[in-house]
């Protein structure tokens, strides 16, 4: 999953709110306009009250958005949502960057 | 049509059925030889088969159906709040699994739809992969476009396209067309590539070879890298040789070789080149470190270089404060306002007001006001102001000696 991955110390880092925001909008976006909650919770690991209430925040914030299709609510990513992803990425690159090896550090300094 | 019944809690044995076979919770199939059922077969809960089933559709809903053998679809798989696990090959048409689908064996499908994880213990073909979790394949992967909404880990790769928003880990292969990456994506070994857009992390472990790539975060090649353009916006190493046509570095970027270009190279941030530079064209707005620089035609520095070798280019102009440190070969160099440089080489070389150089060696050479040169060496002519300085007056020789690079 998103952020399940070696923090600093080399050990799992421990998902923050933004990464439960980046994965419910990674995993809707695989599903090009027609992804369910339950497909949702399980491409994004979390049970599905948990989705459910990540959801609605994102729809509320304008990243996602919300449809019936045969009776059913269906979710897609707005072009909001695809710049937090965007960002998010971009800014987790940096984080990255700024933990490499002393090596990289050396580059940076100069 | 008919229907063949397992009740609930049951082991049966079975071999071939007619019509379809329906399967109640915790049931057991014990199998003779091959089970073989020409029309649907439906499981209801968790269940098992002990050996290779066949049959013409799958349905299985709430639980995990294990199969102890192979398992041959002629048609589709359609697997709702359900995990399909099965121990040999799986052949099938469609596949739309809900929770998860673990094969140990070869997979064969078309399209595979999957909600929560992928993981296969030998190769995979299909047409289409697309799986909002994991993907977790040990063997070769061959489709055509391929897509994880969290993470894939892929031992070998013959894809059109490849996209995650999450981590990719690829043991090396072929992406002919695109790799999209919103997170992280990692390749061990050589891996040829249409087009690279990552816009958190890209490491490439063995050489790399594509067209364009694009980073907005943070790339990294460990061996040689060949390109056609390189955008990046974050962090960039690269640590063999690299060519390609355009680079534009926004952020910082380092380069362990020599840095070849058919075209352009625009820096807005930082480029450290630990050998040399060859382009066609440099644009240079932040700061740029390098052995020596070839450019064909014209570099402008906005910034600062540090070229111990030298930079030569057709015209090289020094803009407002920038700073060179190394020689400046060209046919016409100039230094803008308040442009500070060491060595200047070139047919014609101009100092605008207040810049200043160490030495200049040009046939024709002009000195604005407030200007500084500590020696001037010219052939033709030197046209120094007034208000300029030099430490010891202009020399004019018959001949200029060798210019550097």
């Amino acid at each position: 999953m998103l952020g399940d991955r070696e923090g600093r110390s080399g050990g799992v880092r421990r998902r923050e709110v933004t990464d439960l925001y980046a994965t419910v909008l990674e995993v809707v976006k695989r599903y090009h306009g027609a992804a369910r909650i339950t497909r949702v919770s399980y491409g994004a690991g979390m049970p599905v009250d948990r989705v459910r209430l990540l959801i609605r925040r994102l729809i509320d914030a304008g990243l996602l958005r919300s449809e019936d299709l045969d009776g059913r609510p269906v979710y897609d990513i707005t072009a909001r949502g695809q710049e937090f992803l965007d960002t998010y990425w971009k800014m987790r690159g940096y984080v990255e960057a700024l933990d490499r090896s002393p090596e990289d550090r050396t580059f940076r300094r100069r | 049509m008919t229907e063949t019944r397992v009740p609930r809690g049951a082991t049966v044995r079975l071999g071939t059925v007619t019509g379809d076979l329906r399967a109640e919770p915790n049931s057991r199939i014990e199998v003779d030889g091959r089970l073989v059922v020409p029309g649907e077969v439906h499981f209801k809960g968790k269940s098992e088969v002990g050996g290779d089933l066949e049959c013409r559709y799958f349905r299985a809903e709430d639980g995990t159906v294990r199969i102890g053998g192979g398992l041959s679809v002629q048609e589709d798989i359609h697997c709702e709040d359900a995990i399909l696990e099965v121990d040999g090959e799986l052949k099938a048409r469609d596949v739309d699994v809900d929770r998860g689908l673990r094969v140990k064996g070869a997979i064969h499908g078309r399209t595979f739809d999957v909600g929560g994880f992928l993981e296969g213990g030998s190769t995979l073909e299909a047409t289409r992969v697309s799986v909002g979790g994991l993907v977790r394949l040990s063997g070769k992967m061959i489709a055509q476009d391929v897509e994880a909404g969290g993470s894939i880990d892929i031992a070998d790769v013959d894809l059109d396209t490849l996209e995650a928003g999450g981590l990719v880990h690829i043991g090396g292969g072929t992406v002919r067309q695109r790799i999209k990456v919103g997170g992280r994506f990692v390749s061990d070994a050589p891996t040829e590539f249409g087009a690279l857009d990552a816009g958190g992390f890209a490491e490439f472990r063995g050489d790399g070879t594509g067209g364009s790539v694009k980073v907005g975060g943070f790339f990294t090649a460990r061996g040689n890298l060949t390109f056609t353009t390189l955008d990046a916006g974050g962090f960039g190493t690269i640590e063999g040789n690299a060519r390609g046509t355009d680079v534009k570095v926004g952020g910082r970027f380092r380069v362990g070789g020599s840095l070849e270009l058919a075209g352009d190279l625009e820096v807005g941030g930082y480029i450290s080149v630990a050998k040399e530079i060859g382009a066609d064209r440099l644009e240079l707005g932040g700061k740029l470190s390098a052995r020596r620089a070839v450019i064909r035609t014209t570099a402008e520095v906005g910034g600062a270089v540090d070229i111990p070798g030298g930079l030569k280019a057709q015209r090289v102009t020094l803009g407002h404060r920038a700073r060179a440190a190394g020689p400046l070969v060209g046919g016409t160099v100039e230094l803008r306002d308040r442009a500070k440089a060491d060595d200047l080489y070139g047919e014609s070389v101009v100092l605008r007001e207040r810049a200043s150089a160490r030495r200049v060696f040009a046939t024709n050479v002009r000195l604005d006001d407030g200007a500084d040169a500590e020696e001037i060496t010219y052939v033709q002519s030197a046209e120094i102001s007034p208000r300029a300085r030099t430490a010891s007056p202009p020399r004019k020789v018959d001949q200029l000696p060798p210019f550097p690079l």
